[in-house]
């Protein structure tokens, strides 16, 4: 029987410059102090030898472009590559100097489709798609200079509407509970994003977050109210800028009902930044 | 609403170096067979990045498109 070994959700530009030229040095201090906590839950998850980690993630328009959009997607293959941007500016900057390429648990990735399709989750599949930073931040500051066991990267929407609802995401992550329960793998989950920042995917609001929200949304996870994580509706998450804690709902439906330690919390102010842990 | 031609316009902007050097040298002429309306053809040419992103664009690309993006 296999089981889920480690579940951890984080913020997801792990890279002190961007903060620094966005910020601030309290920015880049802030996460800086968030990266210090990341290694350290970094050495937890590792000295739990998983098989593989399914890492819960968007897109950033990098890899889906709009030619289709999936609403949640598999990446499945033998390995991924981190994405190539030229001349790369803003957050893309965080995959500088990172490795080119990373192997993947194809195995595991077919069961999380093939037992979708039988249990009603039509999840796409993509060959192709590289991972942005919001894979390659957190797995490269949890693993350091160590090799990752395979990955399954998992997209989920949370960006081009219309994204796919709380309660949608929490049931894909009962689902990767299941599949990862009847497999042979211990199996680390890890969601990655956030906390609130961009409200309303709006230019002219670029630089506020909503800590009162994100105070909210981290007492639920600390009390185990996962009835109000499912409970979020679109429209809160777009107002709030939560739009990725899609990515962490996943997660949370993944290991309900057990309830989270938080290990960061930060309101910095154009983001608020979070480590948090669950333990299994 | 996500508006799909000003989305993709922006995409090939971030992903598309040749592109993005003709644009930068001459917005009009390199848009000349994209397929927009007035407004968004004129938000394009004055690089207006709000009005893009009133219009439908993508945040996450107005802010990372290499040597024009905003913050």
């Amino acid at each position: 029987m296999g089981q889920i070994v480690y579940a951890a959700a984080m913020s997801h530009v792990l890279h002190p410059e961007y903060y620094e030229t966005n910020v601030g040095p309290r920015g880049r201090r802030m996460v800086e102090d968030l990266i210090a906590v990341v290694r350290e839950m970094g050495r937890d998850l590792i000295a739990r030898h998983p098989d593989a980690i399914v890492i819960v993630a968007d897109d950033h328009l990098n890899v889906f472009s709009f030619d289709a959009v999936p609403a949640m997607c598999v990446r499945v293959g033998r390995t991924v590559r981190r994405m190539v941007q030229d001349d790369p500016i803003e957050f893309d900057r965080a995959l500088d100097g990172l490795p080119d390429r990373y192997p993947l648990h194809e195995d595991l990735a077919q069961r999380i489709l093939e037992q979708g399709m039988e249990a009603g989750f039509d999840f796409a599949a993509s060959w192709s798609g590289a991972l942005d930073h919001a894979f390659l931040s957190p797995l490269t500051t949890l693993y350091g200079d160590q090799p990752s066991p395979p990955l399954v990267p998992f997209w989920v929407n949370c960006f081009v509407p219309p994204p796919p609802t709380a309660r949608r995401c929490f049931d894909a992550g009962r689902h990767i509970a299941r599949v990862v329960a009847a497999s042979p793998w211990n199996v680390a989950v890890i969601a990655t994003g956030g906390l609130s920042h961009f409200p309303e995917l709006s230019l002219a609001r670029v630089g506020e977050s909503d800590p009162a929200f994100d105070r909210r949304v981290v007492g639920w996870l600390e009390g185990g109210d996962h009835e109000a994580m499912r409970g979020l509706t679109t429209k809160e998450l777009h107002e709030t800028g939560s739009h990725e804690l899609l990515n962490w709902i996943v997660l949370v439906g993944a290991v309900a009902p057990a309830r989270a330690r938080v290990r960061f919390f930060g309101e910095m102010g154009r983001v608020d930044l979070a480590a948090v842990e669950w333990p299994v | 609403m996500s508006r799909y031609d000003v989305n993709v316009l922006l995409y090939r902007l971030k992903k598309d170096r040749e592109l993005r050097e003709k644009f930068k040298a001459d917005p009009s002429k390199a848009l000349a067979d994209a397929d927009l309306t007035d407004d968004e053809r004129e938000a394009f040419v004055r690089w207006d990045l709000r009005r893009l992103n009133e219009l439908g664009g993508s945040l996450h690309l107005l802010l990372s498109i290499p040597g024009l993006g905003g913050h």
